[in-house]
């Protein structure tokens, strides 16, 4: 293993010249090429300013920049600086502005930022969350307007490796967000390693493509930092135009000759669908040779479907490339081969039940069989283990815990010792998440955690919970949400306990809500009359027995009136 | 193009994305109740500012809560 070092050490590496560096494309659709060099000088422009401005080295500072150009630069003028970047969710379109104020609130106050650089673009924002107590004594400068004119005098700071890069903060549970440690050793460890000769291999023609959002790790880490570590050039297109027309990404691949792309696995379902026969002529996908899967649940079917629409443009089916990973191991834990053809495992779903993987024998398309796509092997130095609920390594095809350790794997949640106690222990990086080994692939099949993983987006249970407890005529721990699988896609559904006169109007506002502070659509909302739910001794519901009984068809409720 | 047909465009669009019956929509009906996640609904803003040509830019698209918010704001960056 090469000695450690840290991200600015690698932007100082990058090779000068106009040929290589990062091309973005703005919201306002204008195209804008960064040569290395010229992101390397105003990055440390814009630390000096921020230094100017009373941030000191080790100081966490917010970004709320929905342009990716703008996140980009401040980023690293956070990391010349010696600044601990903590990248915020940019815009809530249609969603509830009070619970968005609220997730940016409790981020900002759990990082102990002080300062938040955001745009004009996003000043409403900003100007609502500046009266929350929770803002008290930060700082709040508009990029790009805060670093215009001649830079101020300044030292660069010494970075080590041992310093903290950035802290990422999951989706997680929005009343107490968790903000992962990220060091510059476990960000360099692990981009050296998933673009390394065991991952991606990447090679001097490699031209990434993303649309992903940059403040979760898939498209920070994977076409940003990663990236950078390695020289890797790369096109980046906002998400929201992704959003708006799915196929601009394809066209994007086609355009610039992509190499490299990734996406979660609803994004390959969805462009499949939207691409019409006309567009195909158009497109010329035979540029990629990593199109990478990973962030939620990946289902074969998808992406095979993906591979036959787009094979008449040149799609390699072997450049699909599952994978698996967590923002607490900075980004990738395993990665299936590059170049070699997915491996679906087709396992027993009644043995499954009882944490056994057992091969089946029936025809494809048989509702006994679970369809379950490798997502590889652990990078060199770092371990991944099944293991049961006392540690213990398990057999091949026993299904438990995925652990892990390595260099990439974070030392914890920023200042949460509770949460960081509770993930990692003696060494390990307990995932929460359920799988297991078959021929040496790591086979991931579901989860211990309750989380609802739907569009690459985690939402925990008692958020959504939480949140229809407010509604009138529901009773605060009489609601339950989980998520079901239906056609191999994530499905949510809510389960409250109400009178049967207030059935009608809750189904609609339980529906709002969701839609409301979550972004999310409620597959199912089901009412069933007070006492109906499982609990425990102690009250508290048990979600995991609900969800079985809704499944098996047991659960009493209130009948849907036909009321058009 | 009038309000009637931008609603009326509005309704076969989302009825493409979301592969469901939106006739029962009226414009005073919630968008959070259509039973599009907020993915969908900027995909159906992208296909009506291409039908249109026109771009609605995200930041004017937080706190929109009707129909009727949302084709008013397409009009005015028609006008504009």
């Amino acid at each position: 293993m090469s000695a450690p070092y840290t991200l600015v050490e690698a932007l100082d590496r990058l090779p000068d010249g106009d040929e290589r560096g990062f091309r973005f494309y703005g919201l306002d659709r204008e195209e804008r090429f960064y040569p290395y060099a010229s992101m390397r000088e105003e990055a440390a422009r814009r630390a000096a300013f921020l230094h100017a401005a009373g941030l000191a080295p080790g100081d966490r500072v917010a970004l709320l920049l929905p342009e990716n150009h703008e996140f980009v630069l401040t980023f690293l003028a956070a990391s010349v600086g010696g600044l601990v970047p903590v990248p915020m969710y940019p815009q809530a379109t249609f969603k509830s502005v009070d619970a968005y104020l609220d997730i940016l609130a409790h981020i900002v106050e759990a990082a102990d930022a002080r300062a938040l650089v955001a745009m004009e673009a996003n000043r409403d924002v900003v100007d609502k969350l500046a009266t929350r107590p929770e803002m008290q004594g930060r700082r709040v400068l508009f990029a790009p307007e805060a670093f215009e004119g001649p830079a101020p005098a300044w030292s660069r700071p010494r970075v080590a490796p041992s310093d903290l890069c950035f802290l990422q903060f999951t989706s997680g549970s929005t009343s107490r967000p968790k903000g992962v440690e990220v060091t510059h050793a476990n960000l360099v460890a692990n981009a050296t390693a998933f673009l390394g000769p065991r991952g991606l291999a990447r090679t001097p023609d490699d031209v990434g493509v993303s649309w992903l959002p940059l403040f979760h790790d898939m498209g920070l880490i994977g076409f940003v930092l990663g990236t950078l570590i390695v020289d890797l050039p790369v096109v980046l297109m906002p998400t929201a135009h992704f959003a708006r027309m799915p196929r601009r990404w394809l066209e994007l691949v086609t355009k610039h000759r992509g190499t490299i792309t990734y996406a979660p696995n609803f994004a390959y379902q969805l462009v499949e669908k939207r691409v019409r026969d006309a567009d195909l002529a158009s497109l010329d996908l035979s540029s990629l040779r990593v199109a990478g899967c990973g962030a939620e649940p990946i289902r074969a079917r998808s992406l095979l479907d993906f591979a036959e629409r787009f094979a008449p443009c040149g799609f390699d089916q072997r450049a699909l490339l599952p994978s698996y990973g967590m923002a607490e191991s900075c980004l990738a834990i395993t990665f299936h081969p590059r170049g070699t053809p997915m491996i679906v495992d087709r396992v027993d779903r009644t043995t499954m039940q009882d944490g056994i993987a057992a091969p089946s024998s029936a025809a494809a398309g048989d509702p006994d069989v679970l369809e379950i796509v490798s997502c590889g092997v652990a990078f060199p130095e770092h371990d991944v283990r099944v293991v049961d609920d006392r540690g213990r390594e398990l057999p091949e095809r026993r299904v438990g815990e995925i652990v892990t350790r390595g260099p990439s794997v974070t030392a914890g949640y920023f200042r949460n010792e509770e949460a960081t106690r509770a993930a990692i222990r003696d060494g390990w990086l307990h995932t929460g998440d359920l799988g297991y080994h078959a021929g040496g692939n790591l086979y991931v099949c579901g989860r211990i955690k309750d989380l609802i993983i739907i569009k690459g987006a985690n939402h925990h249970p008692q958020d959504l919970e939480w949140a229809i407890g407010e509604l009138e005529g529901v009773r605060r721990g009489n609601v339950c949400a989980f998520s079901v699988v239906r056609d191999g896609t994530e499905e949510l559904v809510i389960l409250a306990e109400a009178a049967r006169a207030d059935a009608p109007r809750l189904r609609r506002e339980i529906a709002k809500k969701i839609y409301a502070d979550f972004g999310l659509q409620v597959a199912d909302v089901v009412i069933s009359p007070v006492g109906t739910l499982p609990k425990t001794s102690s009250g508290k519901h048990q979600r995991h027995k609900t969800r079985l009984l809704y499944e098996r068809g047991e659960l009493e409720k209130h009948a849907v009136e036909i009321d058009g | 193009m009038t309000r009637p047909e931008l609603f009326e465009m509005f309704q076969r669009m989302a009825t493409e994305i979301a592969e469901k019956d939106f006739s029962d929509v009226t414009e005073d009906s919630n968008i959070q109740e259509l039973g599009l996640d907020s993915l969908s609904t900027l995909e159906l803003v992208g296909a009506m500012e291409r039908e249109l040509e026109v771009q609605i830019p995200d930041e004017q698209l937080v706190g929109i809560q009707t129909v009727a918010q949302l084709l008013e704001l397409v009009e005015k960056r028609m006008s504009a």
